[in-house]
């Protein structure tokens, strides 16, 4: 069905939408339907996955003879499957399936060339699957973030491709003249991922750099592929999802330049705070040091942006599980940020290197800021694409506060216990098996954290499949909302 | 628009998606919707300003503090000064990829083949080894010392004043290069309290093409005739008691050590 | 923003900025090390290595030991590792020019292990890949296990067994420095309050850090340190029967872990390579852009006993 014969409408000055403009939201939602479903299921099997071994990884470190003497249940190979399902089937994946609904709403076209990411959906999913596969089978590189053997990597380039063309198509065919923040975010993200996973295969493992080097590309491929994919998709999405349910503009468009571009310039540039005190020439650490301090200025700035954005709405969190992930989401941006500032500094690094405050880090980034930002994505999304609300308003609460206490013990206790375990490792009068037993408590509430995480995913799923299998609410208001309530408020949700 | 609720024919099961979207089912979440996403245009605040001032700071600070130089081997990040100053300062290691001195290449050579006979403390053993600390020929001319080790020495010596002659010294001529030989001449001639002019390269290579004919190890009396002045040619520094010149390489002999 | 263009220019040029200033520029700067020799050509470091080694390696990779195993030894002026006995100096890009993949590593839930093969006992030293390494490296090792009450400073000379005249005199200084009081710090493999080895061992058998304990360690490490918590591999080891005679590669397991009566654990060939592999793990050849055991200069020229076998009792030059 074509789409584009219909003539635009000057937008209304009123709060809600036009008919016209929602005729066209309705088509394009249609549109995106098969595609980013695909994604998203996918998605949250690779989530139900991937906390399963998070689960199992969290246990065997304080329990190390769990299951253990199997070769493909050890710890070393669990551990790398868990982050790559996690990295490359749940978050590239659900970050794609926003990104897709996201593009086709502002590109104000439907969307085209299906095929292009129904094949993309099903060659990510193999290379993922092959990946992990040969992690578990001993197949795993060795680098940090890029364990997947070659087989698997080429596949998910070869996926990647195909939704990098479909991208670029469906710009051309955008309609309106400006280009919102989101896609900003959104185009940076499409282009920067291919460069960045082209350079870090090439530099590793086609045309492998000598030495240390190896680190250092590894691990500014793993900072970048943190802040330029999913912080990149995670912060555009946040751009649409809050002035967008709330029904106000964002606050301010220089503070969104400044907030992109300096976001672009400066995170680009850490990573190698992450080698500190390694054998590494002290200037790269140093740079990266002082971006992250940088990195301040887009965090100030698309915080303001947002909070302002937000100012006077915050009580709509109430009627909005969108707003509420995705305002947990910004905020998290700010807090890793500021957290990631601190253990950087080199006095600081001293006490958290080598311990178990970069998990407490990492975490916060692909959790507590991405993954909440793309869970309030799909809560937004899913109905439109479903025809159906959210069944159970219960289980979206019990999902979102599982979830943000599951994240804050998490971060609390992998912190806590990764501060304590590093001032032992520098005191050389202790044994190193102190340090040890130092971060063992510590560990064993994060695995109460990895319980309630677990609980809020399989709840979140439960609820997923419940939505695919049609048995969503058929209702006009929100699942959220109390219908007494949509008769008070004016304009509604 | 269609504000009713979708036809209670529809049970719920089965998908939604493989049927066409009908226009006149637009669903009430679409309805509901606000407009898409509008920008505002407020200015910046002035706070924000101070913001972006202190991190620019603070960054930019930290950047050039802690760089080690900025050079591939500044491991350190409070990097020592720049290899060129260095290297004026004094002999020594360098921290970074800096060279060694003459003086620090020589000790490594004399420990690797000299120190054996003639000891780690140029004392040498009695009657069988001649010391080089305090020793005329290492104080004295470098031709005379650079003869004997370019060409080997046999038969009895004097030095100060002690005989020794037991022992026979190999020519170094084929084992060393002339670096090597004349840094380890000029870690001797400034080591163990002694302080005789340094030694180049070029001057071992003179005296090497002089002595090219000269085919077995010297005697004492070959030594003895052989005029105790440097070997001509080279930029070696002048010796001790004349004044060094301003900006001169440092003399070994005087730079204080490490 | 209205244009295309100036977008995606900058989407390119941010990006740009990144991938050459912290992959490129460095890779001119140390992408391109050889390794440190002498003058003469000689005692060259690193030497790559092969074979056993090579699959060692992927082993380690495959097991995922990086995640929770370092191989960095950090400046003293940055943190305790040369303190904590885990190498006599920090570690520099020179050391891993032949690594790949290389193992930085990020974590320590286990011990650094850069130098594993550097506190390997003298019999088991790592050759002539590190150089002037094993005799001083091994001293810590055998001064730890023989008596840690012996002056680090005598007994390289006398008690290691030197792999030959030119791990002695090749670098003097940087290796005397190993084995004077900068090296007794690492010799003492901590301070003297403590003492090494830590963990709680059988005891005495078989030596720590020799092949046999590493194996032992890998099979079940519980029996060799109570609290650690890493997990055993018992998948690189076999079980069978003992046929006439006990192998040579058999375990020395006891307690729980020995297998039964007229059985034994053999390594299989991956753990072999596996250990091979962690038994050259060795840093402590001395390099000159990393001070050994202190970073100021003055390390390279202090005094010291020259490990000289011909040296009859003479005291150090005086400086």
């Amino acid at each position: 069905m074509n789409a584009t014969g219909i003539p635009l409408k000057e937008p209304s000055v009123s709060a809600a939408a036009g008919a016209t403009e929602q005729l066209e939201r309705a088509y394009i939602d249609a549109s995106t339907r098969v595609p980013v479903l695909m994604f998203y299921t996918s998605a949250m099997a690779w989530l139900i996955l991937g906390t399963l071994l998070a689960g199992f990884v969290s246990f065997k470190l304080h329990a190390p003879d769990l299951l253990s003497n199997i070769s493909f249940l050890t710890w070393g190979r669990m551990r790398p499957a868990h982050m790559n399902v996690m990295v490359y089937g749940w978050a590239s994946m659900a970050g794609i399936g926003t990104a897709i609904w996201l593009m086709a709403r502002l590109c104000r076209t439907v969307l085209r060339y299906p095929l292009l990411l129904v094949a993309a959906a099903g060659f990510w999913n193999l290379g993922v699957l092959l990946g992990v596969g040969g992690i578990v089978l001993g197949d795993s590189t060795g680098y940090q973030w890029l364990e997947f053997p070659g087989y698997a990597a080429i596949i998910l380039f070869v996926a990647y491709t195909l939704v990098a063309s479909w991208a670029v198509l469906m710009f051309r065919y955008r309609r309106g003249e400006q280009i919102y923040i989101t896609q900003w975010y959104l185009l940076g993200a499409f282009l920067w991922f291919p460069w960045l996973y082209a350079a870090g295969q090439l530099m590793l493992f086609v045309v492998p750099v000598q030495g240390v080097l190896q680190s250092a590309v590894g691990w500014w491929y793993a900072n970048n592929l943190l802040f330029l994919w999913f912080g990149a998709i995670a912060l555009g999405t946040a751009y649409y999802m809050i002035p967008k349910v709330i029904g106000r503009p964002v606050y301010s468009y220089h503070l969104a330049t400044i907030g992109f571009w300096s976001y672009a310039l400066f995170s680009s540039w850490t990573g190698m705070q992450r080698l500190v005190d390694g054998p590494f020439p002290a200037w790269m650490i140093t740079a990266s040091i002082a971006a992250v301090i940088l990195t301040m200025i887009p965090v100030a700035t698309v915080g303001l942006n947002h909070h302002m954005t937000m100012q006077g709405y915050f009580p709509l969190m109430r009627y909005s599980p969108t707003l509420r992930f995705t305002v947990f989401g910004a905020m998290s941006y700010t807090v890793f940020s500021v957290v990631g500032l601190l253990i950087s500094l080199r006095s600081v690094a001293r006490y958290v290197s080598f311990t178990q405050a970069s998990i407490a880090y990492s975490h916060l980034g692909l959790y507590a800021f991405f993954t909440m930002t793309i869970f309030g994505a799909m809560y937004y999304i899913v109905p439109r694409l479903i025809g159906r609300e959210w069944r159970y308003a219960s289980l979206i609460k019990l999902h979102f506060w599982a979830s943000a206490y599951g994240i804050g013990l998490m971060t609390l206790m992998l912190l806590a216990g990764g501060f304590l375990q590093g001032a032992d490792m520098e005191n050389p009068t202790l044994p190193f098996s102190e340090t040890v037993e130092t971060v063992l408590p510590y560990l064993r509430g994060r695995s109460l954290a990895g319980i309630l995480l677990t609980v809020s995913h399989f709840i979140f799923a439960y609820h997923f499949g419940l939505m695919l299998l049609g048995l969503g609410r058929t209702s006009t208001v929100p699942t959220f909302l109390n219908p007494v309530e949509a008769e008070e408020a004016s304009g509604g949700h | 628009m269609n504000e009713e609720p979708k036809e209670p024919a529809r049970t719920g099961q089965g998908m939604d998606y493989g049927e066409q979207a009908d226009v006149q089912q637009v669903h009430a979440a679409v309805q509901r919707e606000k407009r898409e996403p509008r920008v505002g245009a407020e200015p910046l605040s002035i706070w924000l300003i101070a913001i972006y001032g202190l991190a620019i700071f603070f960054g930019g600070a930290y950047l050039g503090r802690y760089s080690g130089n900025f050079i591939g081997g500044g491991l350190d990040p409070l990097g020592a000064p720049p290899p060129a100053k260095r290297a004026v300062a004094g002999p020594g290691g360098g921290e970074q990829a800096a060279e060694l001195s003459p003086h620090d290449r020589g000790k490594k050579v004399f420990s690797a083949n000299c120190q054996t006979c003639h000891q780690a403390n140029g004392q040498g053993v009695a009657g069988q080894y001649p010391p080089l600390a305090g020793s005329e020929f290492t104080n004295g001319g470098s031709r005379r010392m650079g003869m004997i080790v370019l060409k080997g020495l046999q038969g009895p010596v004097t030095v100060k004043g002690q005989q020794y002659g037991t022992a026979v010294m190999q020519p170094w001529d084929k084992t060393l290069t002339d670096k090597q030989i004349a840094d380890v001449m000029t870690y001797e001639r400034s080591e163990w309290g002694n302080s005789a002019s340094s030694v180049t390269p070029e001057q071992i290579a003179a005296l090497r093409k002089e002595l090219a004919s000269h085919a077995e190890s010297f005697t004492e009396h070959d030594i003895l005739a052989a005029p105790d002045e440097d070997i001509p040619g080279g930029g070696a520094a002048p010796k001790p008691g004349e004044a060094a010149k301003p900006g001169a390489p440092p003399k070994p002999g005087e730079a204080p050590k490490p | 923003m209205k244009g295309l263009a100036p977008l995606f220019l900058g989407i390119f040029g941010t990006f740009a900025f990144s991938w050459v200033g912290l992959t490129v520029l460095p890779n001119w700067q140390i992408g391109h090390l050889n390794p440190q020799s002498d003058e003469e050509g000689t005692d060259i470091y690193p030497q790559p290595q092969s074979g056993m080694f090579e699959r060692g390696a992927r082993v380690y990779a495959a097991n995922g030991c990086i995640y929770c195993h370092s191989q960095q030894v950090r400046a003293d002026y940055a943190a305790d590792d040369i303190e904590r006995g885990w190498g006599n100096r920090r570690s520099a890009p020179r050391d891993y020019i032949f690594e790949r993949p290389v193992f930085l590593g990020k974590m320590r839930m286990g011990q650094d292990i850069a130098n594993i093969g550097a506190r390997a006992p003298a019999e088991q030293a790592s050759p002539a890949a590190s150089g002037a390494a094993p005799a001083t490296a091994s001293s810590p090792a055998t001064a730890a296990a023989a008596s840690p009450a012996t002056s680090p400073g005598s007994s390289p000379p006398a008690g290691a067994p030197s792999p030959g005249p030119k791990t002695g005199l090749a670098s003097p200084s940087p290796a005397a420095a190993n084995a004077m009081p900068g090296g007794a710090t690492s010799a003492s493999a901590g301070p003297q309050t403590a003492g090494p080895p830590w963990p709680i061992q059988t005891i005495g058998e078989p030596p720590m850090y020799s092949a046999a304990w590493h194996h032992v360690h890998l099979y079940s490490p519980r029996s060799i340190n109570f609290d650690s918590n890493m997990p055993a591999y018992r998948f690189l080891y076999k079980k069978r029967r003992i046929s006439d005679a006990r192998s040579a590669d058999a375990l020395k397991l006891t307690g729980s872990d020995a297998p039964p009566e007229g059985w034994e654990v053999i390594p299989s060939y991956d753990a072999k390579c596996l250990v091979a592999y962690l038994m050259a793990l060795n840093q402590s050849h001395p390099l000159k852009e990393a001070k050994s055991a202190g970073g100021a200069p003055p390390a390279a020229g202090s005094p010291a006993a020259p490990p000289s076998p011909a040296a009859a009792g003479s005291p150090a030059p005086a400086k």
